[in-house]
């Protein structure tokens, strides 16, 4: 081996006169073990802002009003999910707002309440009667929620049981020119006993089969009003009931009057809504999702009749607004027993996320202002909303408010995955079987083993073969000493041994099997014929393990 | 109001709506997809084959054929918008009916605003001739159409039993998972079927526009109809949806002439509720062997 680097080592054991000393021998630069320590402990990973923990803002407490929650009297129920705890570094008392969801309601009703003082001016006209049907959509959406959501039953005859009401309200009107306040009840009789007709095979049959069966019944409500004589098949729809609305007031006043009163149905609707969903039933009904209906029955949940009775709450309550919009309109047209009105209304639902109170008010906030303030555009606008609900059912498993969910799980799988990429093997522990191991200190031995080794690797050169086969024994070169010191502390199973074949004639390099009793086996054919030949082809050995470990 | 007025309009009716029905039957068992956009197809098959009697030719064959092959493109524009993208998505069930509904929004309006309001009508495919029997009267249309359609579904039926790509869609029938399992390709036999089905609603649309007018939202009561048909005779049983057109064309017939075309929907909806309610997964389906979703 030809070896120049320039770089001595001079032994400083030559004066005394050794029998093979030399005064100098080519050597290595000095390479500290440092730098794999380094080079280990870097992360290369590249960490976008977004794979944080959850980060609360920690508002300031006092530690004798740890325990003050703000309820609903007279109930223990409270205004806001707070968790009280002391700072462990800090020990300063925190409060964490951990369900920010009230808050975000309240602020969007404020907004919605005082919408009306902020519209411009040639748009007021617009904007107060979409906001109106806005309210009036939200509500029926609520109910519908209610009934896909809550329920588990799919629906589509929603708009049939607010239509009828309605037709059958304005007639009553009409006839025997009944009071505006009376409409709504009479239209939630109406309604339960529509529902009530329709809650039949609901108890039969499951999740998509009733859609198929629901599907045809808003096609049989118009045909039906539309050929009968009584409700008016030559104007299109059904007017002249009493409404609420005074004829003597300005245009801008009954416009907010109809605003604010739509408003409140929504306020009404979503009451309902969390009082169905929030309580009994929809705990029964939460503990039969799905495919698990067979488990909730076998353990005593009667959730078919939590089923009907959502069903028929939610039938009244739509045609309670059925009711409502008779006396709101003065009226109701046959377009809205049009198939495209269940379809915008199923928009509604499914734009933002079915089986949440604010999945429904903003999927309807978006869908009337497609269909309601850019009415100018045509059948675009059905397009358009169409196209939104197509690419959220295709991309979002679970409308807009499931994208928080969506994402974090997304997230979280994609963490998983470069975790495992990330842990190289080298004699290092992957994470799967590091959470296995009882003793977690063998995991920084063989961390620890691993980064000597890599040090150590960089330190094998011709010049130090070259020194070894040259001075077995006495005093070395750092990087070789280093060497051999780390080849003397390894377990005996890695180890070799000199077989004498024939003394002072022959030796043979032997592994030893590192178990009492079984004997050493033979790693190759060559002879070496001293012993310190074949002691240097034993630290060859050593050094070839170890360049490939 | 005689009898054979009665046998002759049950026959058409069942004849029609069985056609859609069986399509939905069969994407609904094989893919597992409830495709509610067969309104949309329906029309688009019919103004294709409009366009084609327009611009090509009014020959009767050539402009059912160009129906045919346009609902089939509808199948398949389906198939390719909403069915490959989710199809192995959570919650695929529920999501692939929204989606074919979305599609049906946006298809009808979409030919809405491309083709106007106005309907539009083919011309006679059948030619305009009657043949007279002691007691009944056979006329163009009604005979072309019962044997036309009878004849295609024969046909399709036929290919579904005997063909390589018959036995594949038979396979994801009984069972997609093992199907998958042994080589049947989802997304390339979804295209057959959707294919196959939109052809089959295509000729549908060609046959019932001898008696109705093509528009754009003139497809809503026959996928009405055929949704109906392949609930009430079990999605999934190409005989059961056989047995429940024929039931169902029964009763819009009878009450066509005993108490009025106005109560068709409702006497329909009655039937079809008793018999979900004797049996909840219709008439030729057995109650929990139907497809999982």
């Amino acid at each position: 081996m030809s070896v120049d680097s320039g770089i001595k080592w001079r032994n400083p054991l030559f004066v005394w006169g050794g029998k093979r000393d030399v005064e100098e021998l080519a050597t290595i630069p000095f390479r500290s073990h440092q730098e794999v320590w380094e080079r280990t402990r870097r992360s290369t990973t590249k960490l976008n802002p977004v794979g944080r923990l959850r980060y609360y803002y920690k508002w300031p407490s006092h530690g004798g009003a740890m325990w003050n929650r703000l309820r609903y009297w007279p109930t223990r129920r409270r205004v806001l999910r707070l968790r009280g705890e002391y700072n462990p570094k800090t020990l300063r008392a925190e409060k964490t707002i951990v369900d920010k969801r009230p808050i975000w309601w309240m602020l969007g009703l404020l907004a919605l309440a005082i919408a009306p003082l902020y519209t411009p001016g040639d748009l007021q006209n617009t904007l107060l009667t979409a906001g109106a049907t806005f309210g009036i959509y939200a509500a029926i959406s609520l109910c519908w929620m209610l009934i896909m959501g809550t329920a588990g039953v799919f629906s589509l005859a929603t708009y049939a049981v607010v239509g009828t009401a309605a037709f059958v309200t304005a007639l009553l009107a009409v006839k025997f020119a009944l009071p505006w306040w009376l409409l709504p009840p009479i239209g939630a009789v109406v309604g339960l006993v529509f529902g009530g007709i329709i809650a039949l095979p609901a108890t039969r049959l499951d999740g998509f089969y009733y859609a198929l069966l629901t599907l045809g019944l808003n096609e049989l409500c118009r045909v039906y009003f539309v050929t009968s004589k009584e409700f008016g098949s030559a104007n299109g729809g059904l007017y002249g009931a009493t409404t609420y609305i005074p004829e003597d007031w300005s245009q801008l006043g009954q416009l907010l009057l109809a605003y604010y009163a739509c408003f409140g149905l929504m306020l009404l609707a979503l009451v309902l809504y969390r009082f169905v969903n929030g309580r009994r039933l929809g705990r029964i009904l939460r503990m039969a999702p799905e495919k698990r209906e067979a488990f909730a029955e076998a353990t005593g949940v009667n959730f078919r009749q939590a089923r009907v009775w959502v069903f028929l709450i939610s039938s009244a309550a739509l045609g309670f607004i059925g009711g409502f919009y008779t006396s709101n309109f003065g009226g109701v047209a046959f377009s809205i027993f049009n198939f495209d009105t269940v379809l915008l209304g199923l928009a509604m639902l499914v734009i933002g996320g079915v089986g949440r109170a604010e999945g429904a008010v903003v999927g309807t906030l978006i869908v009337v202002f497609f269909d309601q303030v850019l009415n100018t555009w045509g059948p675009a606008r059905f397009m358009i909303i169409g196209l939104i609900m197509l690419l959220v059912v295709l991309y979002l498993r679970n409308g807009l408010f499931g994208i928080k969910a969506q994402f974090r799980a997304w997230r979280d799988k994609k963490k998983s995955e470069r975790r495992s990429t990330r842990a190289e093997k080298g004699g290092e522990m992957l994470p799967e079987e590091a959470t296995e191991t009882e003793d977690k200190s063998v995991i920084y031995q063989r961390r620890h083993d691993k980064m000597t080794r890599d040090h150590l690797k960089t330190l094998v050169s011709p010049e130090i073969i070259e020194e070894h086969r040259h001075s077995l024994n006495g005093q070395h070169s750092e990087a070789l000493e280093r060497l051999l010191i780390y080849f003397r502390t390894r377990p005996q199973v890695e180890k070799y041994a000199i077989m004498a074949v024939e003394r002072f004639e022959g030796y043979r390099i032997v592994a030893l099997s590192g178990h009492r009793g079984v004997a050493p086996r033979v790693v190759e054919d060559r002879i070496y014929s001293t012993p310190d030949e074949a002691c240097h082809g034993v630290f060859m050995r050593r050094v070839q393990d170890l360049l490939e470990s | 109001m005689d009898i054979w007025f009665i046998v002759s309009n049950t026959i058409l009716l069942a004849c029609i709506y069985g056609t859609l029905a069986i399509g939905i039957s069969i994407t609904w068992s094989s893919l597992g997809l409830l495709n509610l956009a067969y309104g949309f197809i329906f029309a688009f098959a019919g103004y294709g084959a409009w366009l084609f009697a327009q611009h090509v030719s009014t020959s009767g064959p050539a402009v059912l054929a160009a129906g045919i092959l346009a609902g089939a493109l509808g199948g398949v524009i389906i198939c390719a918008v909403g069915f490959i993208p989710i199809h192995d998505k959570p919650n695929f069930t529920i999501r692939g009916l929204i989606a074919t509904l979305a599609i049906n929004l946006i298809g009808t309006q979409f030919l809405l605003w491309w083709f106007g309001p106005r309907s539009k009508s083919l011309p006679e495919i059948f030619g305009n001739w009657s043949l007279s029997l002691p007691g009944m009267v056979f006329t163009a249309d009604k005979v072309g159409n019962v044997v036309t359609s009878v004849l295609i579904l024969a046909i399709v039926l036929r290919w579904m039993q005997s063909s390589r790509r018959g036995l594949e869609i038979r396979a994801m029938m009984m069972n997609p998972h093992a199907a998958s399992i042994v080589g049947i390709g989802v997304r390339r036999t979804s295209f057959y079927v959707m294919g196959i089905t939109g052809g089959l609603a295509g000729l549908a649309a060609v046959l019932l526009s001898q008696t109705y007018y093509i528009s754009p939202f003139g497809g809503l009561m026959p996928m009405i109809k055929g949704v109906s048909i392949a609930l009430c005779g079990g999605l999934g049983s190409v005989r059961g949806a056989v047995i429940a057109a024929i039931v169902l064309g029964l009763n819009e017939a009878l009450t066509g002439i005993s108490i009025g075309g106005r109560y068709v929907l409702i006497t329909q909806f009655v039937v079809i509720i008793v018999i979900l309610l004797v049996r909840p997964r219709g008439i030729a389906g057995l109650l929990d062997k139907a497809r999982e979703a």
